[in-house]
């Protein structure tokens, strides 16, 4: 589904990730953890290039995303992003927000986008909040709707950036059962994440960045449980 | 102190017309600087150089130059290189418009880089092209930033028409000055026009205050 190949990228000099290379199966759920400032959000922006690789490559369903010629646009609508700040359109309802894109890059009617919009909001469990705007909803129910957002273009991959990083503790576990119900769907997942619960329980592989660098890839219980290397095991124990 | 109010009032239908023509440029004026704002806005905010840089210059010469003299050089020396006469209703939409722009773009530039850049991350990742990302989703919610700074510029528009009495319009100001030669008194057609310009910056402050109402309902 997406591969990555020695993926490096550059803020001027300061290299924030250097030569990453791995992949992700359809269906995979993949969880990204590292200290903060180890390059795993700007890992996963590159993958649908809200960041601009500086070398390497990367391809979705063996499309190059990096190849100038490759319509980033088209990419993009099959990719869907979840943001830490969740960054609904203030301006719209909820409603209207889940059918802004379908209806404007994907043509879709406005009768099937809505529809679409609120068996969405349904599995989302805020159907009755279809007219309310984004800045009445607390923030669980705020990250609700962006993942509805996201869904509504029936992307083939589902990109999470510290989806439960801005939430109040209670409002956690709503955001992750959301996100689980989505995981045993079937979807293609990555997962920028502090929750190790979720990782280990959900996740079908770990991805461990530090300073840039991917330090481990392998199964969660095993990365949990016996991290193979040092940075990792230092990482763990302070967090755990 | 003699003020004799009674003297005025054959000469009231003649300044009255006045808000009519001083409206009719006014209107046109904001108009054309609020198109041209906003594209040299989104000139300054994009990525060509060129016109990044022609935007730039251009608000550095309409802001830094006084209107009045921007106003004279269109209708009196304009004709002398091009030979087109030039309506003074012409050069006054003309100059007023361009000067407007320039203050207009800097208002619209802040207020669309005071959006959340999440908003664009956020359209970007739903594949949502440029233009429609713009027209969509960012301009609405700058509008909404702007919208005070915006009614403050055309509330000052409005009042800096006045100056288009120096190239012999016939607006409020003007027929105000042609009364008060006509009475040798000038104390109460100045007053007089003084509450027509009043009554209209008013009339621009309740409908700046009922879009800003509408404008708000998503909060």
């Amino acid at each position: 589904m997406i591969k990555v190949e020695n993926l490096t990228k550059k803020f001027g000099n300061n290299e924030v990730l250097s030569n990453i290379s791995t992949e992700i199966k359809k269906g995979e759920v993949v969880s990204i953890i590292g200290p903060s400032g180890s390059g795993k959000s700007t890992f996963l922006r590159c993958m649908n290039l809200l960041e601009k690789p500086t070398n390497g490559k990367i391809y979705i369903n063996d499309k190059d995303l990096t190849d100038p010629k490759t319509n980033i646009m088209q990419v993009r609508e099959q990719i869907g992003m979840v943001f830490q700040h969740f960054h609904l359109f203030p301006h719209l309802s909820v409603l209207d927000n889940l059918t802004y894109a379908p209806m404007k890059v994907k043509k879709m009617s406005k009768a099937a986008a809505q529809e679409k919009a609120l068996d969405l909001l349904e599995k989302v469990g805020l159907s009755d909040k279809a007219d309310a705007y984004p800045n009445s909803l607390s923030g669980g129910q705020k990250q609700r709707v962006a993942i509805a957002r996201a869904l509504a273009m029936e992307p083939e991959l589902m990109l999470f950036d510290e989806p439960t990083s801005a939430l109040d503790p209670e409002m956690v576990k709503e955001v992750l059962d959301v996100m689980k119900d989505l995981a045993h769907s079937g979807m293609t997942m990555a997962v920028v994440t502090h929750e190790m619960g979720f990782a280990r329980e959900v996740a079908d592989r770990v991805l461990f960045l530090d300073h840039g660098v991917l330090v481990e890839d392998g199964e969660p219980n095993s990365f949990f449980d016996a991290p193979k290397t040092e940075r990792a095991a230092t990482f763990l124990e302070k967090i755990l | 102190m003699n003020l004799d109010f009674t003297q005025i009032v054959p000469y009231i239908p003649f300044m009255l017309e006045g808000i009519w023509v001083t409206l009719r440029f006014v209107f046109f004026a904001i108009l054309f600087g609020f198109i041209i704002g906003t594209v040299l806005a989104l000139f300054k905010i994009g990525s060509i150089r060129p016109l990044r840089w022609f935007a730039d210059a251009y608000t550095s010469i309409f802001r830094g130059t006084p209107l009045i003299l921007q106003l004279m050089i269109i209708y009196f020396a304009v004709p002398q290189l091009s030979g087109y006469d030039i309506s003074p209703f012409l050069s006054a939409i003309l100059a007023f418009g361009l000067n407007s722009s320039a203050y207009v773009s800097e208002i619209i530039r802040a207020g669309i880089q005071a959006v959340d850049k999440g908003q664009t991350e956020a359209a970007l990742a739903l594949g949502v092209p440029y233009r429609q990302m713009m027209t969509d989703i960012i301009l609405p919610q700058a509008m909404k930033n702007i919208l005070p700074a915006l009614m403050n510029e055309f509330i000052t528009l409005t009042k800096e028409s006045a100056l288009v009495s120096t190239i012999g319009y016939l607006d409020l100001m003007r027929r105000a000055q042609v009364v008060g030669a006509d009475l040798y008194r000038n104390f109460e057609p100045l007053l007089f026009v003084g509450v027509l310009y009043w009554s209209m910056v008013m009339g621009l402050t309740l409908i700046g205050r009922f879009v800003e109402r509408r404008l708000r309902v998503s909060d």
